[in-house]
């Protein structure tokens, strides 16, 4: 083998990793070490898995109820640690929908990557803020269909939860127990004056929630569906009707009612 | 000698080089992009979204959106000959019961199925009357009055608007056809082979194509152009009776209808979900929302049509038992029966309905006007086309 031929062999094997280095495989990335957060949501009565459409309990205000559906959003999922210090996760705009009918939104990968640690509580918003709640924010279904109308206030329904009561002439009475944008009436129902928030926080008890590198911790967010007639407001869909929308006074119900509807636990 | 050796040296460098040169050829394309010649290139068509509606279109990765395609699927949606028979008397498409000045519905006047209750040509009657052709594109829930084609259905062959019209033309109380005689007569017709080829990359005619086209060309079915979409977007105003209506039809306390039929939020004007509305007390009707999802709650539930264009699309309900929407209001008005399946969404079904004055069923009535798209229903380009491929 001649020298000019040995010199082209060596020229292509260092011109080939150079290639398949330079094409073909990106620079390592410095290690992060971070772990990312997972919520699995499940929605009970009395401490038991819903069974929906079966007209099995009863309320704090005595009323015998069913549940059909249930759908909301929760957003600013916050985790704060013993220091005070909160870390907000996906940022401002993500919003969660969650769906009883909808299996695969009863789970919410939060897409963040969460600095190592032990924090010890978490909290979110029940609903929508007012600054981010914009009518056709949202255009596809399924959460498209949860528009709260413009009259009304506009944006989006937080809850609706659907169902039927037994009522005191013993019918078999359907309640859409719905909660978003109050309204102030100066004549009802034509005449609105202003509109109420009624999205709140939801402070979750304290508890020791770990995040560990590479790893996704996963929590169940139980809403226990009978708080919501429960405390520190008696409920009772007898006195409310089949439909709050344009009832503030029911909606205020349900709104500090909302305290302790979630509870979790690390999976 | 000395030349000669000069001359091979030189003949072993340029192979050297040609080899190393190749060699890195071979190397860099394996890192890039493999562009493989295609043997058509139809044109691609993309669905202009109308303000407000979904962005999530409804179509399969296997049947991309062409203008080639959905010329095609014109002609075919259109030309009697989709029976498979040439006799005038055996002729029939989807447009024989699809009326575009009916919002491709049949419609209550139509000419040979009174009433609107479309018929097949054995003269069976369908199991239900029509819905409305229009905005299917953005339906993931499934297509029919009881959803049975939907996008997951483990049934392959029965999920989209390709598979729906297989199954028209093998109905037998539609076309009563069959896809191999339909496939073979489209074969035999002057341009339509050109037409599949520009469409699809073969002058060779398959069922499977024709399903394609017609669902590409039922795809482009949008409306979005009635007084209503003109007041979302500022450009017109409804009037005191119109905005009376929008009232009714958007508030808990009014008629309630937005929950299932939308609004400015949901511009579809439906959920493209399945309630049962109060129509009924007992429940016989095989083919309901029940007869797919085996859930009890289901007996008796039917979709949600979308209320546009709603006005010209009679008969109403599945059974097709109202005509007028006067008396779809009186109904729900006054008329809802109660039974253990009624939706929750149904919540004054206890009182037999939104009870409704005369003068909020007229201002109801007038706001569901609006949603009425003229444009839509002369659109040329969903006409029936002048001239079919053969007679060019």
């Amino acid at each position: 083998m001649n020298t000019f031929f040995k010199y082209t062999i060596i020229a292509s094997l260092l011109m080939t990793i150079f290639t398949i280095t330079s094409c073909c495989t990106s620079n390592p990335e410095p290690e992060i070490q971070s772990g990312k957060l997972k919520l699995e949501f499940t929605h009970q009565i009395d401490g038991q898995e819903i069974i929906f459409d079966s007209m099995m309990y009863t309320n704090e205000a005595g009323n015998i109820y069913l549940v059909s559906e249930i759908q909301y959003f929760i957003s600013d999922v916050t985790l704060h640690k013993n220091d005070g210090s909160t870390i907000l996760l996906d940022g401002w705009e993500d919003i969660h929908y969650v769906d009883t009918d909808i299996a695969e939104s009863g789970v919410y990968a939060l897409a963040d990557e969460i600095d190592l640690g032990e924090y010890n509580r978490l909290s979110f918003t029940f609903g929508i803020n007012e600054e981010k709640n914009n009518t056709l924010m949202f255009v596809n279904p399924p959460e498209s269909f949860m528009f709260w109308p413009e009259l009304l206030g506009g944006g989006y329904h937080y809850l609706k939860l659907n169902g039927k009561w037994i009522n005191e002439l013993e019918q078999v009475s359907p309640y859409n127990f719905h909660l978003g944008i109050g309204q102030i009436y100066h004549s009802y129902p034509d005449s609105i004056t202003g509109y109420i928030q009624n999205y709140f926080n939801i402070e979750m008890p304290e508890s020791v929630i770990v995040i560990s590198d590479k790893e996704t911790t996963t929590l169940e967010i139980i809403m226990n569906v009978e708080n919501w007639f429960k405390s520190p407001n008696i409920y009772d869909h007898n006195q409310w009707g089949g439909d709050i929308m344009q009832n503030q006074d029911a909606m205020q119900l349900g709104v500090e009612n909302g305290w302790d509807v979630f509870s979790y636990k690390t999976k | 000698m000395v030349g000669m050796y000069f001359l091979i040296k030189q003949s072993r460098m340029k192979l050297y080089i040609i080899i190393t040169v190749s060699f890195f050829a071979f190397l860099i394309s394996g890192c890039e992009d493999k562009s493989v010649p295609t043997p058509y290139e139809p044109t691609p068509y993309e669905i202009e979204i109308p303000f407000g509606f979904p962005t999530n279109l409804n179509i399969p990765v296997d049947n991309p959106m062409t203008v080639e395609g959905i010329e095609l699927g014109r002609y075919l949606f259109y030309d009697g000959r989709m029976s498979g028979r040439t006799h005038p008397d055996s002729l029939m498409s989807c447009a024989t019961c699809h009326r575009q000045e009916r919002s491709f519905e049949a419609g209550v006047d139509h000419p040979d199925f009174p009433g609107g209750f479309p018929h097949g040509l054995t003269g069976l009657q369908t199991p239900h009357v029509m819905l409305p052709m229009i905005n299917i594109v953005w339906n993931s829930t499934g297509y029919g009055w009881n959803g049975f084609l939907y996008p997951d259905n483990p049934v392959e062959e029965m999920r989209n608007i390709e598979d729906f019209v297989r199954l028209s033309v093998l109905a037998e109380h539609e076309i009563n056809g069959d896809t191999t005689t339909v496939k073979e007569l489209f074969q035999t017709i002057t341009g339509y082979p050109k037409l599949f080829e520009k469409a699809f990359g073969s002058n060779t005619i398959t069922f499977t194509n024709i399903e394609r086209a017609v669902a590409q060309f039922v795809r482009t079915l949008i409306s979005s152009n009635s007084k209503f979409d003109k007041y979302m977007i500022g450009e017109v105003q409804l009037t005191q009776s119109e905005l009376n209506g929008y009232v009714l039809f958007t508030t808990e306390e009014g008629a309630d209808c937005f929950h299932c039929h939308g609004g400015f939020g949901n511009p579809l004007f439906t959920t493209h979900l399945y309630y049962n509305n109060g129509k009924d007390t007992e429940f016989t009707d095989p083919k309901d929302r029940f007869s797919i999802t085996g859930d009890p709650m289901d007996h008796g539930a039917y979709k949600a049509t979308t209320l546009r264009n709603i006005e010209v699309q009679g008969p109403y309900m599945h059974d097709g038992r109202f005509a007028t929407l006067d008396e779809v209001i009186d109904f729900y008005s006054h008329d809802l029966q109660v039974s253990p399946y009624i939706n929750p969404l149904m919540h004054h079904i206890n009182d037999g309905g939104i009870q409704l004055t005369p003068t909020e069923r007229e201002d109801l009535l007038n706001f569901i006007r609006t949603l009425r798209d003229d444009e839509f229903m002369t659109n040329k380009d969903f006409s029936a086309p002048d001239k079919f491929p053969d007679e060019e």
